[in-house]
C-alpha cells in the first residue's frame, strides 16, 4: 500500500496541524482523565480503608488484598464468572456463525428480514427484557413452563438459576454476533467462494476450508470483546436472582457492585475489580498470542 | 436445481423456526401488556388477552412521569450517539490518514483501555463526579463518553478505505483539512455511521449502572431506571413493565430501520482485517 510521503512539517499545512495537535490533544486528556487515572486511584485506594458516606480513607496496607483472596465467596463468584462466560462466548460464537452463514448464502430469501429478527432483542434494553424472563421463568404461570410442559423453578431452583441467566444471555447476544460476522463475510473477497463453487466445493467443505480461515480475525475479535463484556455481566443476576438462591449466582461484577454501591466498600471492592482486571488483561494477552501463532 | 429447491426450503424453515423462538417473548410481552395482572399471574394461562385492555399505558403514561422518563433518554441516547459519532470519526481519521511520531502510541493507549472492565473505573470516576459536583448533573452522563474506544477503533479501520489521492487531490485545490474532513471524509464514512448510530443509540438507551448512580431526582431519572421501579420489594407489576417496555423500544427498533441498509456494509467496512 502506498503511503503518504511527508518528510518534513513545512510540507504539512496549519489546518493539519491544528486538527492533528487538538485530536491528539483531547484524546490524551480524555483517555488519561477517565481511565488512566481512575485506574491507578483504584489501585491506589485498594490499599486504603474507603468508605465515601463516611468519608473515610485510611492506609490499611494489604488488609483488603487479604480478605479478597481469603473470602470464599469471591473465588466462588470467579468460577462461576468465568464458567458463565465460556458457555455463553461459546454459544455466541457458534450460533452466530451458523446464522450468519445461512444468512449469507443465497439459498434464502427475505435476508434482511430474518437479520431484523435476530437483532431484535439485541437492540432492546437489558433490563425490559430481563423482566420478561424474569416472568417468562416463573414457575406457576411463566410461559417457559408452559411450552416445555415442565414444573421447573428456574429461578429459585439451584440447579437452573445459572441456567436461566445463561439463557437470557444468550438469546439477547446472539443477533449481534450474526450482524459481525456477517459483516466479516461481507468483506471476504468473493472470489475465493466463485472459485471454490467452480472447483466443486460444497457448502461445509467452503465453510470450513474457505469462510472460518478468512473469518479468524473476526472470531478472535468477538471472542475477545464478549469475553471481556461477559467478565462483567451485571444486570440479568441484578434482575432474575440477585445472586440467588443463597449465593449460587453470584457472578464477580454483581459482587463488586453490590460491595460498592449497596455497602459503599471502595477499597475492598477496589482490590476485587483489579483481580478482576488482571484475569481480563492476562486473558486477552493469551488469546492475542495463540491468535498471532497460529499464523495471521 | 431441484435439490438446491429443497435445499433452500429447508434452510429457510430452520431459520423461520429460529426467528420464532427469537420474537416469542416479545410477542409474549406484547400480548401480556394488554392483560390486567390478575390475568398474568393466573393458573391457567392464554397466550392471548381475553378481555384486552389499554389500562395499562393509561398508567404508565398517567401515574409514573413515564413522558418525562422517555423524553429523557430519548435526548441523553441522541445527544450522546451524535457526540461520540463525531468524536470517533475525527479521532479515527486523524488516527488513520496523518502521519506522526507517537501516531501508534496514542492509537494504543486509546484501544488498551477496551478491556478495562467498568468496575475498576466507576468507582474513582464516582468519586471524581462528586468532587467536581456533578451528581445528578446531565454533563456526568455526557462528559464521561465523549469518546469511545470501540467507535475510534471502527472509525480508523473503515477511513483505510477512503483512497490518499482524493485527499491530496482536494489540498492541492486548495481545501483545507477541516473542509476534506467534513465534507469529503464524513461522506465516505456514512455507513460506518449508520452502524455506529444503532450501537451507540442502543448503548445510551439501555444503559444502566452509571446513570443510576449519577441521577437522583425524579424529573432527570432515566427509563431504563425507571423500568426497574415496577419491581417492588415483594412484587413486581408486570402489566404496567409490559406496556412501559413494549413502548420503550419504540425508539431503538426506528433507530435500527433508519440505518439498517447501511448497516451492514458499514461493519463490512470496518471488518477486522488481520
Amino acid at each position: 500500500m502506498q503511503k503518504r510521503i511527508k518528510s518534513a512539517n513545512s510540507l504539512r499545512s496549519k489546518s493539519e496541524i491544528v486538527l492533528r495537535n487538538t485530536v491528539v490533544a483531547s484524546l490524551i486528556l480524555f483517555f488519561l482523565v477517565f481511565f488512566y487515572i481512575p485506574i491507578f486511584a483504584a489501585f491506589y485506594g485498594s490499599f486504603h480503608l474507603w468508605n465515601p458516606l463516611k468519608g473515610q480513607f485510611k492506609p490499611i496496607g494489604l488488609k483488603n488484598w487479604q480478605t479478597v483472596l481469603n473470602n470464599s465467596l469471591f473465588w466462588f463468584s470467579m468460577k462461576n464468572t468465568g464458567v458463565f462466560s465460556i458457555v455463553a462466548v461459546a454459544a455466541r460464537v457458534i450460533i452466530g456463525l451458523l446464522l450468519a452463514s445461512a444468512l449469507f448464502s443465497k439459498l434464502v430469501k427475505a435476508r434482511s428480514f430474518f437479520r431484523m429478527l435476530y437483532y431484535m432483542p439485541t437492540i432492546t434494553p437489558m433490563v425490559a427484557v430481563a423482566f420478561v424472563w424474569k416472568n417468562m421463568y416463573d414457575p406457576q404461570f411463566g410461559l417457559l413452563n408452559q411450552l416445555l410442559g415442565s414444573k421447573i423453578n428456574w429461578l429459585f431452583d439451584g440447579r437452573y438459576a445459572m441456567i436461566a441467566i445463561l439463557l437470557l444471555t444468550i438469546w439477547k447476544d446472539f443477533g449481534y454476533a450474526v450482524v459481525i460476522f456477517l459483516g466479516g463475510m461481507y468483506s471476504l473477497p468473493m472470489d475465493c467462494f466463485e472459485a471454490a463453487e467452480i472447483d466443486g466445493a460444497n457448502a461445509r467443505q467452503r465453510f470450513f476450508r474457505i469462510t472460518l480461515p478468512l473469518l479468524k480475525p473476526t472470531v478472535i475479535f468477538i471472542v475477545i470483546t464478549s469475553f471481556i463484556s461477559y467478565f462483567q455481566t451485571y444486570i440479568p443476576v441484578m434482575v432474575l436472582t440477585q445472586g440467588g438462591p443463597g449465593t449460587k449466582t453470584y457472578l464477580a461484577s454483581y459482587l463488586i457492585f453490590d460491595q460498592a454501591f449497596s455497602k459503599y466498600n471502595f477499597g475492598y471492592a477496589s482490590a476485587m475489580s483489579f483481580i478482576l482486571f488482571l484475569i481480563i488483561a492476562i486473558l486477552t494477552a493469551v488469546s492475542f498470542k495463540a491468535a498471532g501463532e497460529n499464523g495471521q | 436445481m431441484k435439490t438446491m429447491r429443497i435445499k433452500s426450503l429447508v434452510l429457510t424453515f430452520l431459520l423461520l423456526a429460529f426467528s420464532i423462538i427469537t420474537i416469542l417473548p416479545f410477542l409474549w410481552m406484547l400480548a401480556s401488556s394488554f392483560k390486567t395482572n390478575a390475568e398474568i399471574s393466573a393458573l391457567s394461562q392464554h397466550f392471548l388477552p381475553q378481555n384486552p385492555t389499554w389500562e395499562n399505558y393509561e398508567n404508565a403514561l398517567s401515574k409514573m412521569a413515564f413522558l418525562r422518563y422517555f423524553l429523557n433518554s430519548l435526548s441523553y441516547a441522541f445527544v450522546l450517539s451524535v457526540i461520540t459519532i463525531y468524536t470517533s470519526a475525527i479521532a479515527g481519521f486523524v488516527l488513520c490518514k496523518y502521519e506522526f511520531r507517537g501516531r501508534q502510541m496514542v492509537f494504543g493507549m486509546v484501544i488498551a483501555t477496551m478491556m478495562v472492565p467498568g468496575v475498576v473505573t466507576i468507582i474513582p470516576r464516582y468519586s471524581m463526579m462528586q468532587y467536581l459536583g456533578w451528581l445528578n448533573q446531565f454533563q456526568a452522563l455526557i462528559i464521561p463518553s465523549l469518546f469511545t474506544a470501540f467507535g475510534i477503533f471502527l472509525m480508523r479501520q473503515s477511513c483505510t478505505a477512503v483512497p490518499d489521492e482524493i485527499l491530496e487531490a482536494a489540498r492541492i485545490d486548495g481545501a483545507n483539512e477541516f473542509y476534506i474532513f467534513h465534507r469529503i471524509v464524513i461522506p465516505m464514512l456514512r455507513n460506518t455511521v449508520a452502524s455506529m448510530a444503532i450501537f451507540q443509540f442502543l448503548w445510551a438507551w439501555e444503559d444502566y449502572l452509571w446513570p443510576y448512580l449519577m441521577i437522583r431526582s425524579e424529573s432527570k431519572q432515566l427509563l431504563s431506571i425507571a423500568l426497574n421501579m415496577f419491581s417492588g420489594r415483594y412484587s413486581t407489576d408486570y402489566a404496567g413493565l409490559f406496556a412501559a417496555t413494549s413502548i420503550a423500544i419504540i425508539p431503538v427498533v426506528i433507530c435500527y430501520l433508519i440505518f439498517q441498509k447501511q448497516f451492514i456494509q458499514g461493519i463490512a467496512s470496518s471488518a477486522v482485517k488481520g
